[in-house]
């Protein structure tokens, strides 16, 4: 991420706070996806910033040659998801609706259904590449990318931390 | 575990293995197993150990933590970018964040 940081020229001062931000959340998210190396939501992020021509320089050196292993196209699971959700499904509503009263179960299926699959709309927004994933597999993206989440907030609160503290040593 | 009971899913199963190869097919267990751990990585979930949740209800949750997330790794942003800002060029205090960020 320093990196990231050192190629963004951060440090210049010809920057704007707007850009200077952007350069920091860039190498912030370059720094996260290189560390966590080939997934669908990595891919899915380095292409999505790669959409920027300026960016790609910065991309190719930070990633090295793993900016080449991520953006190459990969074939992924797609067959065997339909089914997956619809089981992943069925087997949480399952444990919902049995602690309700038995004859409001079909009501609240419906309802769940409907629910759940505005919620998974949700999901699939916010997580980059979701939009091709159902089921298992968003889940399993999912909780890949909130644990990197937690890992990128972590490095930066230290970096700030030990930024802070240098200034006011 | 009982959790999940019979169900008819097992015919839908059996036309999965027909379809694709036996190791492909993504069992009950760890469907569950994947729940539990996103129900674990949740905040609420820490806080109260709530027992399973619904299906909308962890979606929603979940949603939430990435947006939560994503709000904080934009604030860090901020205040990193002014930090960096701030920095006098001459002090000795900006000599070793340069020096950090060339190594």
């Amino acid at each position: 991420m320093l990196l990231g940081l050192q190629l963004a020229g951060v440090s210049s001062k010809g920057m704007t706070i707007q850009e200077r931000k952007s350069a920091v959340k860039l190498s912030a998210d370059v720094a996260m996806a290189g560390a966590r190396g080939s997934t669908n939501w990595t891919r899915a992020l380095i292409a999505n910033l790669s959409k920027q021509e300026r960016n790609k320089a910065i991309l190719r050196c930070i990633l090295g040659k793993d900016y080449e292993k991520l953006t190459k196209p990969c074939q992924y699971h797609s067959w065997k998801n339909p089914r997956s959700k619809q089981i992943l499904r069925r087997s949480v509503i399952r444990v919902c609706s049995r602690k309700r009263n038995v004859l409001r179960a079909p009501a609240t299926s419906v309802l769940a259904k409907v629910l759940v699959k505005k919620r998974t709309q949700v999901l699939k927004s916010l997580l980059p590449g979701g939009e091709s994933l159902y089921g298992f597999y968003l889940l399993d993206e999912t909780l890949d990318y909130v644990i990197s989440l937690r890992v990128q907030v972590d490095l930066m609160q230290r970096l700030l931390k030990a930024s802070e503290t240098s200034n006011l040593g | 575990m009982g959790l999940l009971g019979p169900q008819q899913p097992r015919g839908e199963q059996a036309i999965a293995t027909k379809m694709s190869s036996r190791r492909n097919r993504i069992s009950d267990e760890e469907i569950n197993e994947l729940i539990s751990k996103l129900q674990s990585l949740l905040p609420e979930s820490r806080r109260r150990n709530i027992g399973r949740a619904s299906a909308s209800k962890l979606l929603k949750e979940t949603c939430s933590y990435i947006k939560s997330l994503h709000r904080e790794v934009d604030d860090l942003s901020d205040r990193l970018s002014d930090l960096i800002a701030t920095m006098d060029s001459n002090s000795p205090q900006a000599e070793i964040i340069r020096s950090l960020l060339r190594s």
